[in-house]
């Protein structure tokens, strides 16, 4: 089982940090302007550091639990803090897969692959934080291995 | 290249007609001051918005146009930004046809090829003749027959344009012969079924129909209230502070017997909906596919090729069961977002529960299933669950009956805890999965019990998942992901609380089995090529 690049660690929170102060930004414009609720500034700040906190201790977790394989038929995950969650994807379904570098991303030198079938629930699965060497060689793989075991029916 | 029906492009250029004139007419009269309009434009408006929209309509259908040509489907369309698209035959899912209460008058029909994948339906034709409706929809259904027989799919016939007429009656000609030499009537409603039907399936959208037209029947709804007023005893006119006007147990009695009479009027929706939606249903077999056809107002008619069946589901509510009835519902990985909501893909409405499984086993060949239950804990878990709802609303009764009614009999709401055993354990008792040879079967609901058929070499992905309360108890969710559409609609198929161990071989015994039937399915095909 492989585990994340532990630098993905700092871009879920820089995420979170991104997303807080966003929420933040409303929130006080909204007080300001529409009047609908006016929270003082340091509450903001401080409901925004909470959350930062709350982020980090997630993505400690998240780092520690996340895990996948490629195994002999399918590649394998295992993700999330709260509920868990066990994901097979046989080969033969890979529909393509891509690799992509967002500009977060790109700012910690990270990587992502992102696996599609033509399921429904789990259309497309990400696999976040990878060297971008790794990905590349992961999409590879993952092709290859989408193509031997090429079958007769389409959808 | 073909165009489609005149009818329908003086169809659509009236109903532009009419919108333009309506929106210049609008504008004219409420924009026209604030936008500073001079005052010499504004009678215009309107019949210029009716020659603008007219004017688009009647171009749009004259780049409009369609053929099948060789194994595609070509249509172009767009007047300002110009679009051609092809659909390879093969990959199409269904052929729906449509006919609206106009569209039935003037004899039109309008078709509609879905195909996997896409946000929306991937050609629309509206509308055509139905005999050309009926030709197309041979065409795509011929061409699978003869893609899975393994022959090359002829060109002469399949090729048409308007000017090959002759080809094109024979290809009717042929195709209608085949039709009828297989067509077989799997099912139909009769009167009394139809009736049946409507009565023991409950629609919820019925409730949310109800409320969307409350404006409208405010009077009828006033008056039903006044006179609910007048049965218990009290001054007949509604007002605000009636609340403090009348006494708690008075506005109890109130509160039920309008909760009563609502549902009622929910029920005579949802019969008159049901009812008028499969009035007239058959299924028919022809060859490889199922057909369709009900509705009273609009008829809806449409294919389903077995080949391309994902998942076969059997539903039966509390009252189907009581009298032995299901629902057949049959899933391909066409259909966009539940577009058609409830209705899309039912085969069978109603039909008693052995020729349902029957037909079932017809379209996907699987043994008798014996659904294993979930372990006794999840039972516990379930009753854990409700004893929490039943606690909130006891809270719940008791802040209103101390803030509000102060009738001192918040308690009665205690009896809910009598309820959490019984409901537990019929949950508990609903649920469960079976492997087969050929299938994963996994069943769940006491209201609305849903059994979903799985062929293994339809299973695209298999997720488990523990939420924390689930980890306590050491049980797993397993999720058999397919490419059908119903999975959108929360209907996917899950094994819900299973053993954490069951589920992980569950998982891995899913995926062997995957590609043991995939291969297996490879050599058929291959042998047969030879």
């Amino acid at each position: 089982m492989e585990s994340l690049h532990p630098r993905v660690r700092l871009l879920w929170v820089g995420r979170t940090a991104v997303t807080g102060l966003v929420l933040a930004g409303l929130l006080v414009l909204a007080g300001r302007f529409v009047g609908l609720l006016s929270l003082p500034l340091e509450l903001v700040a401080a409901g925004w550091v909470a959350l930062v906190g709350l982020g980090a201790v997630h993505a400690v977790f998240a780092h520690r639990i996340w895990r996948f394989s490629l195994d002999d038929d399918a590649l394998f995950l295992v993700r999330g803090v709260v509920t868990r969650t066990d994901t097979s994807v046989p080969y033969v379904r890979v529909q393509h897969v891509d690799t992509t570098r967002g500009p977060v991303e790109r700012s910690v030198g990270l990587a992502s692959v992102v696996v599609y079938t033509a399921g429904t629930r789990g259309a497309d699965i990400t696999i976040p934080g990878l060297r971008p060497e790794r990905a590349t060689e992961l999409r590879e793989r993952l092709r290859d291995l989408a193509g031997e075991s090429e079958a007769t029916d389409a959808v | 290249m073909r165009r489609l029906d005149p009818r329908s492009a003086a169809l659509s250029v009236a109903r532009g007609t009419a919108q333009g004139a309506i929106f210049g007419l609008v504008i004219g009269t409420t924009l026209a001051g604030t936008l500073g309009l001079p005052a010499w434009v504004v009678p215009l408006l309107a019949p210029g918005g009716a020659v603008v929209a007219g004017g688009l309509a009647l171009a749009r259908y004259y780049r409009f146009r369609y053929e099948i040509a060789g194994d595609t489907l070509r249509v172009e369309s767009g007047v300002f930004a110009r679009q051609s698209r092809e659909i390879p035959l093969g990959r199409i899912q269904n052929v729906d046809t449509t006919q609206g209460a106009l569209n039935r008058v003037l004899g039109l029909a309008v078709v509609a090829f879905e195909t996997a994948g896409g946000s929306a339906t991937e050609a629309t034709l509206d509308a055509v003749a139905p005999s050309e409706a009926d030709r197309l929809r041979r065409i795509v259904q011929r061409y699978g027959e003869d893609a899975e027989q393994d022959t090359e799919p002829t060109d002469d016939g399949v090729v048409e344009g308007p000017d090959e007429g002759v080809t094109a009656a024979e290809t009717d000609a042929v195709a209608s012969e085949r039709g009828a030499e297989s067509a077989e009537q799997l099912f139909a409603f009769g009167y009394r079924d139809l009736l049946t039907y409507a009565l023991v399936s409950v629609r919820p959208a019925a409730l949310v129909f109800l409320l969307v037209g409350l404006p409208l029947g405010i009077d009828v709804a006033l008056g039903v209230l006044r006179f609910n007023l007048g049965l218990l005893g009290s001054d007949a006119s509604v007002a605000v502070t009636l609340l403090e006007a009348i006494g708690p147990p008075r506005l109890v009695a109130l509160a039920a017997l309008s909760l009563v009479q609502v549902t009622i009027a929910a029920l005579a929706v949802s019969v008159v909906l049901t009812l008028v939606e499969y009035y007239d249903f058959t299924l028919v077999r022809e060859g490889d596919d199922l057909r369709y056809e009900r509705g009273l107002v609009r008829r809806y008619s449409g294919t389903i090729p077995l080949s391309k069946v994902q998942t076969v589901t059997v539903r039966e509510n509390v009252l189907m069961r009581r009298f032995g009835f299901a629902t057949l519902v049959v899933e391909t990985a066409g259909y966009s977002g539940g577009n058609q909501g409830s209705t899309q893909g039912v085969a069978v409405p109603l039909a008693p529960r052995e020729t349902v499984y029957d037909l079932a086993r017809d379209i996907e060949p699987f043994e008798d299933v014996s659904v294993r239950r979930p372990p006794k804990r999840a039972r516990r878990r379930y009753a854990a669950r409700f004893a929490i709802v039943a606690t909130a609303l006891t809270g719940v009764a008791y802040a209103l009956d101390t803030r509000l009614l102060s009738s001192g009999y918040w308690w009665l709401a205690l009896g809910l805890f009598a309820l959490v055993p019984p409901a537990a354990h019929l949950r508990w008792r609903h649920r469960g999965y079976a492997l087969t040879e050929n299938v994963f079967v996994a069943r769940s609901g006491f209201w609305q019990r849903t059994t979903s058929v799985v062929p293994y070499y339809r299973i695209q992905t298999v997720f488990v998942g523990r939420s924390p309360f689930q980890r306590r108890r050491r049980l797993a969710t397993l999720t058999a992901d397919t490419a059908s559409t119903a999975s959108l609609l929360g209907g996917s198929a899950n094994a819900h609380d299973i053993d954490e161990d069951t589920a992980s071989d569950l998982r891995d015994t899913l995926r062997e089995r995957l590609y043991q039937d995939l291969f297996r399915r490879r050599a058929d095909a291959a042998s047969t090529d030879e």
